[in-house]
């Protein structure tokens, strides 16, 4: 198995698809506005919530740097309070160890809280394939479990369908015969979560990610907007974690500024809707949660960007803002990345842990340079550099085409001199006088726009011969 | 009178020398004397963006040494390429100049002459707002113009409130689009290398342009960034409209003149372009 899932389907395909498709135009436009106007308006009513921005930068920050010893400090903890953990470095060691759990406890129905991590090592596919049920207990997970698809957003994967779609693909896959499905957005998710009370009710397992794991007290804390991981964590016999290592955070202090980011820079909420906190198996005494809580910390290449050029991606808590300000994500939508991670972050983060030669067209084809999600990113990682930085490599790895790399070699000899520069320009204005623009770079401005004409005068040649006679 | 240096762009000085010889007037109108160092050719961001290090390292030397050794401000007639030269020619040469060969001494040196170079560097709109006496009233706008704020003058030189209060002290009624924020698609070698993504924004942002003239009377559509609107007005006159673009420059020199009201052509038509990138 790779190391990140990756859709068969080429860029262009993607993007022409995403291009054409004029629901997923609307749908995400709505949604990505939504969730950026509800960011700023959240940190504009709220102006402590700046400081705790730059305490969360600076305390994330920290951790990542520590992930070892902290790593290390959570397991104990989270041994101590009866709970295992597990290492494991990539998407099979995960699904191996999940499925041994299962076997040891005959787990026949799993559900499932919301979890990019789940996603990146193709989790369901791997229990569906030993013949579990698994139930996606998000709605928007739900929506697209249903319909065999990838997350079109980290924060709203099914931010590609309108309520049509999704009444329609309920009626298809889990609507009883005959039973009637409204295209109300309420009673759609009264449909689902009655649905969903059945799973609730049947599973023998749950499985949540982790939004971020407390080393000090070994505590798992998943944040949701509709409660599910509450009933994930509690019902179920047997409870697993599955984590990122870069969720570490040293303390409970760090994780009151921290855990504001995502709730701020994601939704535009002070907090999070529901919070859970998960410290350990039932205990004695009590009457509700799982009898075993297994943690699962996923390396998964990471390891491999921490010390790097690249480690302040690992302090990206996922909140999808640089999703919701990106230009590029607005018109292709999540899937025309080809990867689970998409938007700035998946930009950088899919070629990271999946390789330059699966994900390498991530940072020269999805990123038009704006910077807007710098601007937006509540962590301050500085992806337009990474993205450049990314494009580099690329270059210097020579997976441009050897006549592009001519082509920038020759421009930056001539244009780092005056008589070269000049030289060009008088090149260009003859090239276009004599028509031969459809070549070489150019010939795709052509393709849907006029080109401006390299004028018969330049403002260099105006200014010579204004000021010729030495009167300036 | 005050020394200013004049970074005219490689896209002004080909594809619109209207545009800088119009800011030579705006800016000696207000007490500059102008220079034009002529050995300048283009500050390398298209390289840099496109991941070619080494090469643009050697356009952005160019620029220090051309710029270097004088005194004033350097006006940029392109926020973008003013945020190439602030923010990223101290590193970019100094790293350069390690890997290829050379000392961390030379390094912190040419680190340190960029610096000082970038220290003076400012947007057309920026240098009036800094170096000039705001009017003691601003005067009633004779027309109103729609505004896009290029991504690098918006995020990287921060510069949002310049060109607006510019145009309000020409006469000028400055409308933010709708969804001003939004990325125009040209890129740079984007707009050619990834075109049809390129052309799908370029569109979004003239359905914003037609928003705004249907809710506003707008004359025209300026920009400080002449990028932008080569890319924009070339994605229009593919579509067979004429709705007056103005670089930001020539909209000033206008307002000097007296002359805003002559801006015509036809008004953008409502309707969308739609998706249609093949044409
Ligand atoms: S990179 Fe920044 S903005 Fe994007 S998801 Fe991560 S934390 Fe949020």
């Amino acid at each position: 198995m790779e190391h990140l899932p990756q859709d068969p389907r080429p860029w262009p395909v993607r993007r022409d698809t995403a291009l054409q498709d004029t629901v997923l135009q609307t749908t995400l436009t709505h949604v990505t506005h939504r969730l950026n106007n509800a960011r700023i308006a959240a940190y504009r009513h709220y102006p402590s919530g700046e400081a705790a921005r730059i305490r969360a930068i600076a305390r994330k920050r920290e951790a990542i740097q520590d992930w070892s010893v902290l790593l290390d400090r959570a397991e104990e903890e989270i041994t101590a309070h009866g709970g295992h953990v597990k290492r494991a470095a990539t998407p099979e060691a995960v699904g191996a160890y999940v499925l041994e759990i299962a076997r040891q406890h005959s787990v026949k129905r799993v559900i499932k809280s919301k979890s990019m991590v789940t996603e990146e090592v193709q989790l369901n596919a791997q229990l569906e394939a030993a013949g579990l049920d698994v139930r996606e207990t998000d709605l928007g997970e739900y929506i697209i479990q249903l319909a065999h698809e990838k997350p079109s957003h980290i924060l709203a994967p099914a931010a590609h369908k309108n309520r049509q779609q999704i009444q329609r693909l309920f009626v298809d896959t889990v609507a009883d015969a005959g039973e009637e499905v409204s295209e109300d957005i309420q009673e759609l998710t009264r449909f689902a979560r009655n649905k969903l009370r059945q799973d609730f009710l049947s599973a023998d397992m749950g499985i949540t990610g982790g939004n971020f794991l407390v080393a000090e007290t070994g505590t798992v804390v998943v944040i949701t907007n509709e409660g599910n991981a509450d009933m994930v964590t509690t019902m179920p016999r047997v409870l697993v974690s599955i984590i990122g290592i870069e969720k570490i955070v040293q303390d409970w202090d760090a994780l009151e500024d921290i855990i504001q980011q995502p709730a701020l820079s994601g939704v535009g909420q002070r907090l999070s809707s529901y919070t859970t906190i998960i410290s350990g198996p039932r205990a004695r005494e009590s009457w509700e949660g799982p009898d075993e809580w297994h943690v699962v910390l996923l390396d998964n290449g990471r390891r491999k960007i921490h010390g790097g050029p690249y480690q302040d991606v690992l302090s990206c808590i996922r909140c999808g803002a640089c999703l919701n300000v990106c230009p590029v994500f607005q018109q292709v939508g999540g899937h025309g990345y080809g990867s689970v991670y998409s938007g700035p972050i998946g930009t950088v983060l899919s070629p990271l842990l999946g390789g330059m030669d699966a994900f390498g067209e991530l940072p020269s084809h999805l990123c038009t340079m704006c910077y807007a999600c710098q601007e937006a990113c509540p962590m301050d990682i500085p992806l337009p550099h990474e993205i450049i930085s990314l494009r580099e490599t690329a270059v210097s790895e020579r997976r441009e085409p050897a006549a592009v790399r001519t082509q920038y070699r020759l421009w930056g000899q001539a244009w780092s001199t005056a008589t070269g520069y000049r030289r060009s320009v008088t090149a260009a204005r003859l090239a276009q006088r004599l028509a031969i623009r459809r070549v070489g770079l150019a010939a795709g401005w052509l393709h849907t726009r006029t080109m401006p004409f390299v004028s018969s005068v330049t403002f260099l040649e105006d200014w010579a011969k204004k000021h010729r006679r030495g009167s300036s | 009178m005050q020394p200013v240096y004049l970074f005219v762009t490689c896209m002004v000085d080909s594809f619109r020398p209207e545009g800088g010889i119009a800011a030579v007037r705006v800016l000696e109108r207000r007490g500059a004397a102008v220079d034009f160092p002529a050995d300048q050719t283009c500050c390398g961001q298209f390289s840099f963006n496109a991941g070619y290090h080494h090469e643009a390292a050697m356009l952005a030397r160019h620029f220090v040494q051309v710029f270097e050794g004088s005194d004033g401000p350097i006006v940029a007639l392109s926020g973008s390429c003013a945020a190439m030269v602030i923010h990223e020619y101290p590193s970019l040469i100094a790293d350069d100049v390690v890997s290829t060969g050379g000392t961390t001494l030379e390094a912190a040196n040419w680190k340190n002459r960029a610096v000082l170079v970038g220290n003076r560097v400012v947007e057309l709109s920026q240098w009036i707002m800094r170096f000039t006496e705001e009017p003691s009233e601003i005067p009633n706008p004779v027309i109103s113009s729609a505004l896009h704020q290029g991504c690098h003058m918006r995020h990287l030189l921060k510069a949002n409130v310049e060109p607006e209060a510019v145009l309000r002290q020409c006469g000028i009624n400055p409308v933010a689009l709708e969804d001003a924020d939004q990325c125009c698609g040209f890129g740079g070698t984007y707009s050619i290398t990834e075109w049809k993504v390129s052309t799908a924004l370029a569109d979004s942002k003239w359905d914003s342009v037609k928003q705004s003239a249907q809710d506003h009377q707008i004359a025209c559509l300026t920009s400080a960034d002449l990028g932008c609107l080569l890319h924009l007005d070339g994605r229009q006159s593919r579509l067979g409209e004429m709705f007056p673009v103005m670089y930001l420059a020539e909209l000033i020199d206008r307002a000097d003149q007296g002359t805003l009201m002559e801006i015509r052509g036809r008004s953008v038509k409502g309707g969308s372009h739609g998706r249609d990138t093949s044409r």
